[in-house]
């Protein structure tokens, strides 16, 4: 669902009032609370009425979260030195010890064509070619062509997250003609639009701006329709671009009605407050794994992306001994610094210690006698090889959950690499959508089996 | 008979039936004349066998409807014209052949353009880009404060320029956003009272700016004299008010000492000390005058305590005496948290001086000034670059004045424009309410003024049915009268009629000329005259469509038009993309001012060069520069004083002017550690030369630089070019890289390179973060290298001089470039005598930019899709 109609600026006014009446618990105290409890088992409860009468009773819900951080790993640090089942942990992968069965971690892979350095994580889940390149056009992202298949069985297609993200510019997630969906940076907004209800007042409100909304779709789509009678083969193409967007938007609008009328979830915890600073980067990362797996336990939608935008990134705040002194940009650029790269190891061990945090919870969750990441496919990477040389080879990649047999490193060819996208149809087919190509893939990953 | 001569004509059949059977155009035999220069001068290697640079052109159909034949066959046109093909070591083909071969080329190829654009021009119909929409609408409504760029997506680029039909394309997110941004624009610029608001002139004192007032007091969050503020009466210090035992102020009893009083900072704003009028905050969006009186002091050095050792680099805030020097200051607009927008800035001289910005303001912004000169201390053991054992530089700061809002009339364009002179009425809830006197007589008539000044053309009857359609539907609903006009309204400004630029093939009409001379120079909508004349069928008159351009670019919104063209052009508007390395380059880090005057620069630069309708070879050597005294600093050239940014003449061997030694330049082609000639190289060639290098080839790694310091950026190069697959694109590439060599991230001369090791002394110095520098000197740069074409140059004064024996092709690129910008669409194969012509119509002058501009505007490309 598109961002609803009206003033962002009034919005953002009242999210400011809204957070300050709500704002009993400190960020620091809602991060290191139980996490964020919900008042009831939700997932046989909460399953919309319409869903479960419908095709969901037959299958069980698979759900898809995509995570890239742009600058990457160190990857001498992140991939293991054997292959196979009984290869030994990285550094890294130490940190991730106790979920150990539950990931497969991959060498040697990346997008075909995918080059450009920086440009090219808009393509991480779009395997579009040569993004740095003049006539790049990017293409359906991987998160849509989901949303696009399954997403009218939840309440949000999918959901766009961000961190840090400089907006307009990046995002994971794409539509089919490679316009770019913007980002939701903040958790209070992630939060409010999954479980806040609006009073009746409110949806009465919304109702009739969604109504509204649809009577200007009329007039718009109406002027487009008849103009496009009179035009060339290209400039028809255009009008047909825009006549597209409008009865897509009407089409969203229409769900977004039905979905307007029924109740939204029910959790404890307050409006998470946001980091007031992009210095607060791990805050931030964690606040969104946790929306993430709120959005899947509560069954609101089943696609997620994260962009993680590091390269937008101020000298971040690392709560610990290590103090960071420099953009996360510029020390990625470190130049075999040994000073900076002891400074990006602490800044990539957190962003271990939060994956292992993100997939216990995951865990300790329950759904039909499954843990959540039973049916959740987390897929962690980026689209540098290595940040200090822009190489968009050899991209340090993990995916856990889901449903495979996990518990290995799938090791590829190092100066010839596998192609990723076939993770993307391997994940597809396990989301239960009948896919056998995504993008420049050749099969399905292979060596990567279901349960 | 050679095994492979068959090959092509059982290619082109084979691709001639898949062709039929995919229903697409079969292609045509080579003609013979190029087939027969092909075998002669190309097929050695250029075959099945060799396939040299990847091209086979025994087997390269014509199939010029295909966009990647068509391109390649260009290629190959280009190379053989510009006498790269054959190679210089091989037979030159006889005289005459070269012009047989693309004699028979040009023919099919022109014929297959034409027939691709028959019937639909060379432009694609495009909706604005966010830029142009922004503009678009602030000139609809009069409110020239709205910001709606950023609530819209990033458009997308084709040929470098966000103005491309078949790149700017439109989602179901980017039509909602449209829709949010249409709406709130028509919002804020509606009346929000009832009786016009009194233009007030308000005086807020830094004494009663917390801000101000908090940070002259320590605490565990403010414990270092660098990082506070200090009380000052005239350039006397007040140790009573510093240590709180009298009042922060004399207060209103006693006004003569209070426009004395005034606080000083020797830091600039920054994280922690981030100094703000915060008591202002702007009543609403609009045009406001805002004066800040302050002045230069010095503060004395600190003191040794007794049996300590001396600390002459804090500040002494209890020895306070006149500045020694006038300081720049910049200001911004502030909304939280830290939404910054510069407004402008001016020097303050020893004496209290008070400077005047006349600026738009958004509702709830405030004020932020900066001491811009001064340092902004790091963590964490920082050292005042500034400060000497006499003691260091400070600015006080005595009270801002903000005299506003500036009205024209009341209510303002839009809200006239929506309601015309409809009563407002006040609401319980203190909104405001338009009361109708007919609604349905009201509504009709509104709405038709709308859209006949919104839309850019005349509109029929029929065309306004739907709109009134959702005004109705909004009311019936139970809306009131405005925000059922306002749904209207916004449906208005989202239809495609106002999003897009309606553009018909052939000959442009009078309007759609009207819009494309406005998009081109203003970045906008037409305005009234334009609209008149086209109207009256009078703007395709040669000496009119002149005129207008004349008077369109004498406008100050002319800057829409150059600084649009360059942050596309030059990537300007990534200038902010990387920061200066904080070890590398300590020197610059955090220096906002630097890079703020290099875009000033650039922008007043090409401004100039419009202006006095300079010729284009000052794009690579000027006698000029714009600088102002830290850029001047920078550059190396005599001082001048303050922080306006002027024409200076250069120094005769300045290596200076131009645009390839801009600061700006230097930096965006940069990455803040590091350059890469390879990198500027080839940003120099396509975006200054218009000679695009080809693509690098997929998986081969760009080389690693190496910040240690042992080995430079050449040698690692050097293996790379020595191969011959790959010397062959870099002997075109590197050639401009290596001249501007000399030329560091932030594009300051260096004769060697810095480095950072491990057991190397740095060099000495203090940074603008406060810390010490951390680099020592490396390698000697080399800039010297040779041409593509074999000409030897031993730097960039050298390489500049190369560049200049051909001016035409400086022109030529940036016609291209114009055009580009300009229609729309990129200059195509069958464009090019058009921009010949152009050309050869500001010959005389040298190739003047603003007879460039001129010549466009008059040229066949521009008057018609």
């Amino acid at each position: 669902m598109p961002a609803p109609i009206g003033s962002p600026r009034a919005a953002a006014r009242s999210t400011g009032a809204f957070i300050a009446t709500r704002g009993a618990l400190s960020r620091r105290q809602f991060l290191r609370g139980a996490g964020i409890a919900l008042s009831l088992p939700l997932l046989d409860s909460m399953l919309p009425a319409f869903a479960r009468a419908g095709e969901t009773a037959k299958a069980k819900p698979r759900r898809m979260f995509a995570i890239c951080n742009n600058l990457g790993l160190l990857p001498e640090q992140f991939f293991p030195k054997e292959t196979g089942r009984g290869y030994a942990l990285s550094p890294y992968l130490q940190l991730l010890r106790e979920h150990r069965d539950d990931f497969t971690v991959f060498s040697g892979v990346s997008h075909p064509d995918v080059d450009g350095g920086h440009p090219a994580d808009i393509c991480f889940l779009t395997a579009a070619p040569h993004p740095g390149s003049g006539g790049f056009r990017n293409t359906l992202s991987l998160d849509q062509y989901i949303a696009e298949r399954i997403g009218h069985e939840t309440r949000y297609a999918s959901l766009t997250l961000g961190v840090n993200v400089q907006q307009g510019v990046r995002s994971l997630s794409w539509t089919g003609s490679g316009v770019l969906i913007p980002c939701e940076e903040k958790a209070s907004d992630v939060f409010r639009r999954l479980f806040v209800q609006g009073s009746p007042a409110e949806v009465q409100a919304q109702l009739r701006k969604l109504a509204q909304g649809q009577s200007i779709l009329d007039a718009v789509g109406g002027q487009a329709k008849s103009l496009q009678r009179s035009v060339g083969a290209r400039d028809r193409e255009r009008l047909d671009q825009y006549f597209t967007s409008v009865r897509e938007l009407e089409r969203r609008m229409e769900l977004a009605k039905e979905w307007e009328t029924r109740p939204k979830p029910k959790v404890t915890a307050p409006v998470p407050l946001d980091p007031a600073s992009p210095r607060e980067y791990m805050d931030k990362v964690k606040l969104m794994y946790d929306m993430a797996r709120l959005a899947f336990e509560t069954d609101s939608t089943r696609s997620i992306s994260l962009m993680l935008d590091s390269v937008n990134s101020p000298a971040i705040d690392l709560h610990d001994d290590v103090k960071i002194t420099d953009g996360y940009h510029n020390l990625s650029h470190h130049g075999r610094s040994e000073a900076k790269i002891a400074q990006l190891k602490a800044i990539d061990e957190w962003h271990m210690k939060l994956i292992a945090g993100l997939l216990k919870d995951l865990k300790a969750v329950k759904e039909d006698g499954d843990t959540l990441l039973d049916r959740t496919m987390v897929l962690y990477g980026t689209n540098l090889g290595n940040a200090n040389t822009h190489v968009t080879t050899n991209l340090p990649t993990l995916l856990a959950g889901g449903g495979f047999r996990h518990g290995q490193h799938l090791g590829f060819d190092v100066n010839h690499n596998y192609p990723l996208p076939n993770l993307f149809v391997s994940m597809l087919q396990r989301m239960g959508i009948e896919a056998d190509r995504f993008a420049s893939s050749t099969g399905t990953m292979r060596g990567l089996e279901l349960v | 008979m050679r095994p492979h001569d068959f090959v092509p004509r059982l290619v082109f059949s084979l691709a001639a039936v898949l062709a039929a059977c995919a229903g697409v155009a079969s292609a045509a035999p080579v003609p013979s004349a190029a087939a027969a220069f092909i075998e002669q001068h190309c097929a050695n290697c250029h075959d099945d066998v060799e396939k040299k640079g990847g091209l086979d052109l025994t087997a390269l159909s014509l199939q010029l409807q295909d966009r990647k034949n068509f391109a390649t066959w260009v290629k190959v046109h280009d190379r053989v014209v510009a006498g790269e093909m054959p190679p210089r070591d091989k037979p030159r083909p006889a005289a005459g052949a070269v012009d047989a071969f693309v004699h028979a080329l040009t023919g099919p190829m022109l014929a297959a353009e034409r027939a691709a654009e028959a019937g639909q021009g060379r432009a694609t119909q495009r909706r604005l880009n966010r830029f142009e929409y922004e503009n678009a609408v602030r000139d609809l409504l009069g409110a020239p404060w709205l910001q709606i760029r950023d609530g819209l997506p990033e458009d997308g680029e084709a040929h470098r320029f966000n103005k491309i039909g078949d790149a700017l394309d439109l989602s179901h997110v980017n039509l909602a956003r449209y829709l949010a941004v249409a709406e709130d624009a028509l919002r804020q610029v509606m009346a929000h009272q009832v009786d016009r608001p009194a233009t007030k002139t308000t005086r807020y004192y830094a004494r009663d700016q917390r801000s101000f007032a908090n940070r002259m007091t320590y605490s565990v969050f403010n414990t270092r004299a660098e990082r506070a503020t200090f009380p000052v009466l005239g350039t006397q210090a007040q140790p009573e008010v510093r240590s709180t035992r009298q009042p922060i102020t004399v207060g209103d009893a006693y006004p003569a000492t209070r426009e004395r009083e005034a606080m000083g900072v020797v830091a600039s704003s920054y994280e922690p000390i981030e100094l703000r009028f915060e008591k202002f905050k702007a009543p609403q969006s609009g045009r406001y005058k805002v004066r800040v009186s302050a002045y230069s002091v010095w503060v004395g050095p600190g003191k040794a305590p007794p049996g300590k050792a001396e600390r002459w680099w804090i500040p002494n805030f209890d020895d306070v005496s006149p500045g020694r020097r006038p300081e720049p200051l910049t200001f911004y607009a502030e909304l939280p948290p830290r939404q910054l927008r510069r407004l402008g800035a001016f020097d303050v001289g020893t004496e209290p001086t008070t400077g005047e910005l006349e600026v738009d303001l958004l509702e709830g912004e405030t004020i932020r000034p900066d001491a811009v000169r001064l340092f902004r201390s790091r963590p964490s053991n920082w050292v005042n670059p500034l400060a000497t054992r006499e003691g260091q530089p400070g600015v006080a700061f005595r009270w801002l004045e903000v005299e506003g809002p500036l009205l024209d009339a009341w209510p303002g364009t839009g809200h006239r424009l929506m309601f015309g002179d409809l009563p407002l009425r006040r609401t319980p809830g203190g909104g405001v309410e338009v009361q109708p006197r007919d609604v349905e007589a009201d509504a009709d008539r509104l709405l038709a003024a709308f859209i006949a000044r919104a839309y850019r053309r005349p509109v029929a009857a029929e065309e306004i049915a739907p709109f009134r359609a959702v005004i109705a539907a909004s009311l019936r609903a139970g809306t009131s009268f405005a925000d059922a006009m306002i749904a209207g309204y916004t449906a208005v400004l989202c239809s495609p009629a106002f999003l897009c630029l309606e553009e018909t093939p052939g000959a442009l009409s009078d309007h759609a000329v009207a819009a494309r001379l406005a998009f081109f120079l203003w970045n906008s909508a037409p305005d009234d005259e334009l609209r008149a004349l086209a109207a009256r069928g009078e703007l395709r008159r040669p000496e009119v469509l002149r005129a207008q351009a004349e008077r369109l670019l004498a406008s100050p919104k002319a800057r829409q038009f150059t600084d649009a063209f360059l942050d596309y052009w030059l990537d300007l508007r990534k200038i902010q993309a990387t920061s200066p390395d904080s070890a590398l380059y300590n020197d610059y880090y955090l220096d906002d001012a630097l890079t703020e005057a290099a875009l000033e620069e650039t922008q007043l630069f090409f401004a100039e060069l419009v202006r006095a309708d300079l010729p284009a070879k000052n794009l690579v050597a000027s006698e000029f520069a714009f600088v102002n005294e830290r850029l001047a600093a920078h550059y190396g050239l005599p001082p001048v004083d303050g922080i306006a940014v002027r024409r200076v003449a250069l120094p005769p061997d300045s290596p200076r002017g131009g645009l390839l030694t801009q600061a700006s330049v230097l930096k965006v082609t940069a990455n803040g550690t590091t350059t890469s000639p390879v990198l500027r190289g080839a940003w120099i060639m396509e975006r200054i030369l218009g000679l695009p290098p080809s693509p690098p080839p997929p998986s081969v790694p760009a080389v690693e630089p190496d910040i240690r310091g042992a080995k430079t950026i050449r040698q690692l190069l050097d293996r790379h070019r020595s191969e011959e697959s790959c010397a062959a694109c870099h002997t075109r590439i590197d050639p401009a890289g290596f001249a501007l060599e000399n030329f560091d991230v932030m594009g300051g001369w260096r004769d060697r390179y810095r480095a950072i090791a491990e057991g190397v002394p740095p060099v000495e110095g203090i940074g603008k973060g406060g810390l010490k520098f951390t680099f020592h000197y490396a390698q000697p740069v080399d800039a010297a290298g040779e041409s593509w074409d074999g000409r030897p140059f031993r730097d960039v004064r050298d390489f500049k001089r190369l560049l200049l024996d051909d001016e035409a092709q400086l022109a030529r690129n940036l016609a291209r470039q114009l055009v580009t910008y300009a229609t729309g669409a990129p200059v195509r194969f069958g464009d090019r005598p058009a921009v010949e012509k152009i050309l050869e119509q500001t010959r005389a002058r040298g190739y003047g930019v603003r007879a460039l501009v001129h010549a466009i505007v008059q040229s066949e490309l521009f008057l018609n899709k």
